[in-house]
Order: structure tokens, then C-alpha cells, then sequence
């Protein structure tokens, strides 16, 4: 049962209510409010009284009580109007506003920022630990305060702020600016591609078990053996002028203290796989002492490098100029691989043919690399 | 599947029951009627009138049968009808259940679920939050659950634990809060839990005050605040407490019950005493005033901590 019913804008009518079931009629017994005067939301304006009960009856709005309808000791049917409130929009606003201050002043939380230059305990901390002025720091929280996030900020800034000092530079060993301008020559030089090929290790493997060396000497065995299959590979390129051998003068790429050098075993076709092995051990030897002559390092007509030693699985090497091609061995490492249909684990070695594509066509260095492949995979005996 | 956090509560009685013969349920009207609330609807058909026991009008009785109980080997899980009437069971609980063990080394595993809280237009009666009674007296442990995940969980776990366990579920969140729990049977750990991360500041609070909270911290976009919801009272995660007010350096703890030594005070005395190095700013605490909860919505509404409250205080301490 309403209580009230808005018969124009901002005119509210009070329409008696029904006070308990069964209850269908009222007699007012007293107007507290005369036409005229202020009242406010839900402040009582009259008094009723029904057979069961003597009640109060609120202002359903704030503004002003402009018309009683209903006189003292008049009774009533439940939904008759009793009076006109005219609405006051704005003062129910100031009383709202009013309230809430009130309720605010009783129940509000307020910061009160401390005394001028009072800082917290963790700004405090902060700035001890993070070596921050906090006299140079500018305060972003209430009335300047300096906050946490201020002083992180402010350790962030110097940070970023201050130069990088390095240390003096020293100057490049001969070896290290004679690598160097070899190596630019040769990639200015050479049109370089790498091609690489995935080859099982198994048959090298057993091999260099039985006659105790490193699978070094057997895969330049090997490529000894492939050259000869492949004479445009074993071979000089200088400009326009091309010369192709008869004989490998076989280089073998040494790490050595401060730099890295590349001495050659001179018809090296020539030698068994033990040979091999113990000219380049007794080269790479005399490489470290620096014993090497001359003549040792000059005349190579394609190159070996093999820094698979460390874990490494691929690399694109230089040419060492004027030659056309070098080959770089990698880790041997076991992996799962398809062997026919069946997943099996086997030492694999990814060797990197680097060749110069104005010598040759990637044709000829995809065949060389299957042809080594067939040879090392194939590899039975000493 | 999907639950209220009423039927959380039911569906953990379920299982305590089918699951362990030792558990039984007493309280007033929670048998043929299935209780005030409903949460017992059903069970007194599944379980029968020896496990789902409708008492007489008295709390003391309650308890006290649950303290006999539970000397003799059972779980008793009391219902109180609302967590107002607990005063009248009051010496049973705090003077027996709690001293037992101390006293003669008697375990006393019961439970005693307290429908608590406002905003329900209970009035002075039915809408009170008397948690922290039982927080400091010796001997109780003290939980509150604010989804239904946690409530199942929490009440599952507090059966399971030999000691007596207060379970303080809300009224405000029976029918109001839903979500996905599990059902097998779970045990909740008595652990605070981070709802969403933050660290420009943190609100710590437990219980309806969570689901409050969390509205308030959606309303101030673009701040980083952290919300740790208790869930257990005591023992009280100070780890966790800690860890949030270090990271976040500003604290704002939400209390539904009355202000003076409410679990906010507790945590904000334990901030200050082993976390003030990290702070930037003083603790901050929102709660209902030290009055009765009114009957009238509008002054029930006046009095229990709102969004608006909330977010006025995250906002003037992350100013700050």
C-alpha cells in the first residue's frame, strides 16, 4: 500500500497508510505540521490513530507542507490523501550534505600528514640503503611529503644519471690485428656460403677406439679421399685466374695462446690415417712452442678446422685466401635419431663446408659433403 | 559445481557426516526444520534424529553436551542460531571447551558455527560479529570463510581439528555469494589467502568486509593494491601479514565488527611491531563504530564499514 502518490512535479501527496491487516480505515488525531510550514523527510506530521493502534505518520519528502486536506478527528479510508507536500529539491540536498559531514566527522578516516621534513620509517631506511639525499628528493604525496616510491625513484635516477667510466683500452697484439685484416680480406674476397650436413658418427667412432686417435685424422682421411673425387675444391681462386691441384696441402687450424694459427701437412693424400694423426699432433704441438718454420704455414690448398671440442654444433667459417673451401668439424653429439623406422641414439657430427661461391656452384659442395658423408659413415679399418 | 555459500556449508556437514561417524549436528530447529537459515535442510532425512539433534532453547546446553561429547570420542558440530545468542553458551565454551586441554589434556574437537554479521536488517540481536570474544580467550581457534570454496573447506578443516573451532559464517554472503567447489571433501589450510596482488598498498580484511573491499579497490583504477583475506583469525597468518605490509608499506584493515580491539587492532599491533621499518604511512582502520548494530537500514547502513568508506581511506593513505 503506497504511502504516497506525486500529483504534479515537485507536489507529493501524503495518503494515510495501511497500519496492520485488516486495518481499512484512520482518524487523525493530531497535525503536528500546519499548512506553511518546513518539514523535513521522514520527519512525523501528524498523529492517526485506527482501532488497533495510535501511529505517526513521516513526511515523505523535505520541502514544504503547502495543503492539509484531512482535519483533526476526521476518519478516513487506508489510501486517502491526507496533505500536499510541495518538494524543496535543494534544501534536501544541504540536509543530505549536512548528514554526511556528520556521519564523516563521526566515522571518516583522515591522514594528517606530519610536521615539515618528517619522513617515515621505510623512507628513512631507503634512503640509508639506497644512498639517496633525501634533501635533493622531491616529494609527491600529501602537502610534498616524500613517499616510498619517491625515494626509489630518486635511486633510479642517479643510477641512470651517472656516466659509464670503462677502463683504458690496450692496443692489439700482431697476431690478433693480423688475424683480423686476414680474415675482413677474405670475407671482402670471397663470396662465402656455408652448407651443412648431419652425418652419423658410428663407424669413426669404433674406428678411433681401436687405433686410439681423435676422429680428427680420420675425417681428414676422408676428405682426402673426396677431394680427389672433387679437384675444384682443393684450389686457388685470385681474381680472375683459377688453379686447380694436383696435390692437398692439407691446413689444420690450431688454437694457440693469444691466437690461432694454421700450419700444413704438405702432400697429405699421401698419408695412412696414422700418418696423419701424428703429423698433425707434432704440428700442433710445434704450433704451441712456436716452433713452427715458415714454410710450415705457407702453400695450403684447403683447410680443416675443428673446434667441436667445446660443445658447439655449428659455425660458418672464413676461407683462409686464396683457397676455395674449408671444412669445420663439430661436437659429436648422441642424439635420437630415424634409422629406418625405429628411433635409435647415435653420435652425430654436423660438419660446415664454407666455400666461395665465385669458385663453385652449392651443387658441387652439396655433393662433396654426401660423398664425405657416405665415405665417414661407411668408414670401416684403419 | 556451482554453490552458494550457504550450500558450501551444507555440503560439508554432508560429507563430515558420511564420512565420519563421529560427527553429529545440534542446535535449535536445525532437525525437522532444517534450521533458521536452511543450512541443516535435508540431512536430518539423510542422517536421522540421533545425528541431526534439535535441541531446547538453550546455548549453555549446546555446548556443554558438545564438550560432553567430545570428551567421549565425538565431533559435535553446534549450529548457534545466530552468533548473538553464543554469549548464553559462553562459560562452556571459553571456560571448558577452551582450558580442557590445559586442564586435564583432554582434547575437545566441536565446532560451533555462528551465523554472524549485518546488512541484513537484523538489528541489535541478530547481526553481530563477536569474533574477537574467542580470539582472545585462550584455546579457541577462529575461523571465517568468504566464498563458498573456503567455507566448505574451512568448516571441513575446522571438524577435523582437535581443538575447539569457532566457524564465523556470514550471513550477508548465504545466498549472495556463489562459486565453483570442488566435491570431493577438502581440507582448507588455516591460512590467509591473497585475492588479487598489489604492492602500492594493501587491505587486509576477512569475512563480507572481502567482497566490499574488493568493489572499493576496483572502483580506484590504476592503483596497485593488494587484498589479503584472513579466512583464519587465529591462529592468525602473520607471515603473510608481514610479507604484505613490507611489500606494500601502506595498510588499510577493514573490520565489520566494532572498532575497539577488533582482529584489526590485533594485526595492526603486530604491523607496528614487527613491520614498522617498512612502513610509509600510519595503519589505517575502517570499522563499525562501538555501537549496537540499529534496526533502521539507513543507520545499519550509517554504521557498517561501506564501499565509499573503504575507498575514501585507500585513497587518502595512497595520497599520503
Amino acid at each position: 500500500m503506497p504511502t504516497e502518490r506525486t500529483s504534479a512535479e515537485n507536489r507529493v501527496e501524503v495518503l494515510l497508510p495501511s497500519l496492520g491487516i485488516s486495518v481499512v480505515e484512520g482518524t487523525i488525531v493530531r497535525w503536528r505540521k500546519q499548512a506553511g510550514d518546513a518539514v523535513v523527510y521522514e520527519e512525523p506530521i501528524c498523529d492517526i490513530a485506527t482501532d488497533k493502534i495510535e501511529s505517526e505518520l513521516p513526511a515523505p519528502a523535505t520541502g514544504t507542507l503547502v495543503e492539509i486536506l484531512v482535519e483533526e478527528g476526521e476518519t478516513v479510508d487506508v489510501g486517502t490523501a491526507l496533505a500536499i507536500v510541495e518538494t524543496d529539491q535543494e534544501r534536501a540536498d544541504a540536509i543530505a550534505a549536512q548528514q554526511a559531514s556528520v556521519l564523516d566527522a563521526a566515522y571518516g578516516v583522515h591522514v594528517q600528514p606530519g610536521e615539515e621534513g618528517a619522513v617515515s620509517p621505510v623512507v628513512a631506511r631507503l634512503a640509508q640503503d639506497l644512498g639517496v639525499d633525501l634533501a635533493t628528493v622531491k616529494g609527491t604525496g600529501a602537502g610534498g611529503r616524500v613517499r616510498k616510491q619517491d625515494v626509489i625513484a630518486a635511486a633510479e635516477h642517479d643510477k641512470l644519471a651517472a656516466r659509464y667510466e670503462p677502463p683504458p683500452p690496450v692496443a692489439l697484439s700482431h697476431m690478433r690485428r693480423s688475424i683480423g685484416a686476414h680474415m675482413k680480406r677474405s670475407l671482402d674476397t670471397a663470396a662465402t656460403v656455408t652448407s651443412w650436413i648431419e652425418v652419423d658418427f658410428s663407424a669413426i667412432e669404433r674406428t678411433r677406439m681401436e687405433i686410439g686417435t681423435t676422429a680428427l685424422p680420420i675425417v681428414a682421411k676422408a676428405t682426402l679421399q673426396t677431394l680427389a673425387e672433387f679437384p675444384d675444391l682443393n684450389a686457388w681462386i685470385d681474381g680472375e685466374r683459377f688453379t686447380r691441384h694436383e696435390t692437398v696441402n692439407l691446413g689444420v687450424a690450431v688454437a694457440i695462446d693469444g691466437g690461432l694459427i694454421v700450419p700444413v701437412v704438405r702432400s697429405a693424400q699421401e698419408l695412412s690415417v696414422l700418418e696423419l694423426a701424428s703429423a698433425i699432433r707434432d704440428l700442433a704441438q710445434r704450433a704451441r712452442s712456436g716452433e713452427l718454420a715458415p714454410d710450415e704455414l705457407a702453400d695450403g690448398t684447403f683447410t680443416i678446422t675443428n673446434p667441436g671440442q667445446f660443445g658447439t654444433v655449428m659455425a660458418t667459417p672464413v676461407i683462409s685466401q686464396p683457397q676455395v673451401a674449408i671444412l669445420d668439424i663439430e661436437a659429436i653429439v648422441r642424439r635420437p635419431v630415424a634409422v629406418e623406422d625405429e628411433i635409435a641414439i647415435r653420435p652425430i657430427c654436423i660438419l660446415g663446408l664454407s666455400w666461395d661461391h665465385r669458385a663453385l656452384d652449392g651443387a658441387i659442395a652439396a655433393r662433396f659433403l654426401g660423398a664425405l658423408r657416405a665415405r665417414l659413415e661407411a668408414w670401416g679399418g684403419g | 559445481m556451482q554453490l552458494t555459500y550457504l550450500e558450501a556449508i551444507t555440503d560439508a556437514l554432508r560429507c563430515a557426516l558420511r564420512d565420519d561417524e563421529r560427527v553429529f549436528l545440534l542446535g535449535e530447529d536445525i532437525g525437522v526444520m532444517g534450521g533458521a537459515f536452511k543450512v541443516t535442510a535435508g540431512l536430518f532425512d539423510e542422517f536421522g534424529p540421533d545425528r541431526v539433534i534439535d535441541t531446547p532453547i538453550s546455548e549453555e546446553a549446546i555446548v556443554g553436551g558438545a564438550v560432553g561429547a567430545a570428551i567421549v570420542g565425538m565431533r559435535p558440530v553446534c549450529e548457534m542460531q545466530f552468533a548473538d545468542f553464543v554469549a548464553c553458551g559462553f562459560d562452556q565454551l571459553v571456560n571448558v571447551a577452551g582450558k580442557l586441554h590445559y586442564r586435564l589434556g583432554l582434547a575437545a574437537p566441536i565446532v560451533l558455527r555462528l551465523p554472524s554479521g549485518g546488512g541484513v536488517a537484523g538489528g541489535p540481536y541478530h547481526s553481530a560479529n563477536p569474533e574477537a570474544w574467542f580470539v582472545h580467550a585462550p584455546g579457541l581457534k577462529v575461523v571465517a570463510p568468504s566464498t563458498a570454496e573456503d567455507a566448505k573447506g574451512l568448516l571441513l578443516a575446522a571438524i577435523a581439528d582437535p581443538n575447539p573451532v569457532v566457524f564465523m559464517e556470514h550471513k550477508g554472503l548465504y545466498r549472495r555469494v556463489r562459486g565453483e567447489v570442488p566435491e570431493e571433501p577438502y581440507e582448507t589450510p588455516f591460512e590467509a589467502r591473497t585475492v588479487r596482488d598489489g604492492d602500492e598498498l594493501v587491505v587486509i580484511t576477512y569475512g563480507a568486509m572481502v567482497h566490499a573491499a574488493l568493489a572499493a579497490i576496483e572502483q580506484l583504477d590504476g592503483a596497485s593494491i593488494r587484498l589479503l583475506d584472513l579466512r583464519s583469525l587465529e591462529p592468525l597468518d602473520e607471515e603473510a601479514i608481514l610479507a604484505a605490509a613490507r611489500d606494500c608499506s601502506k595498510v588499510v584493515i577493514v573490520d565489520e565488527a566494532n572498532y575497539s580491539c577488533a582482529i584489526g587492532a590485533q594485526v595492526s599491533s603486530l604491523i607496528a611491531e614487527r613491520a614498522f621499518e617498512d612502513l610509509d604511512g600510519p595503519i589505517i582502520r575502517v570499522a563499525t563504530p562501538d555501537v549496537p548494530i540499529p534496526f533502521a537500514p539507513e543507520l545499519e547502513r550509517a554504521v557498517l564499514p561501506s564501499v565509499e568508506r573503504i575507498r575514501a581511506a585507500c585513497e587518502e593513505l595512497l595520497a599520503y
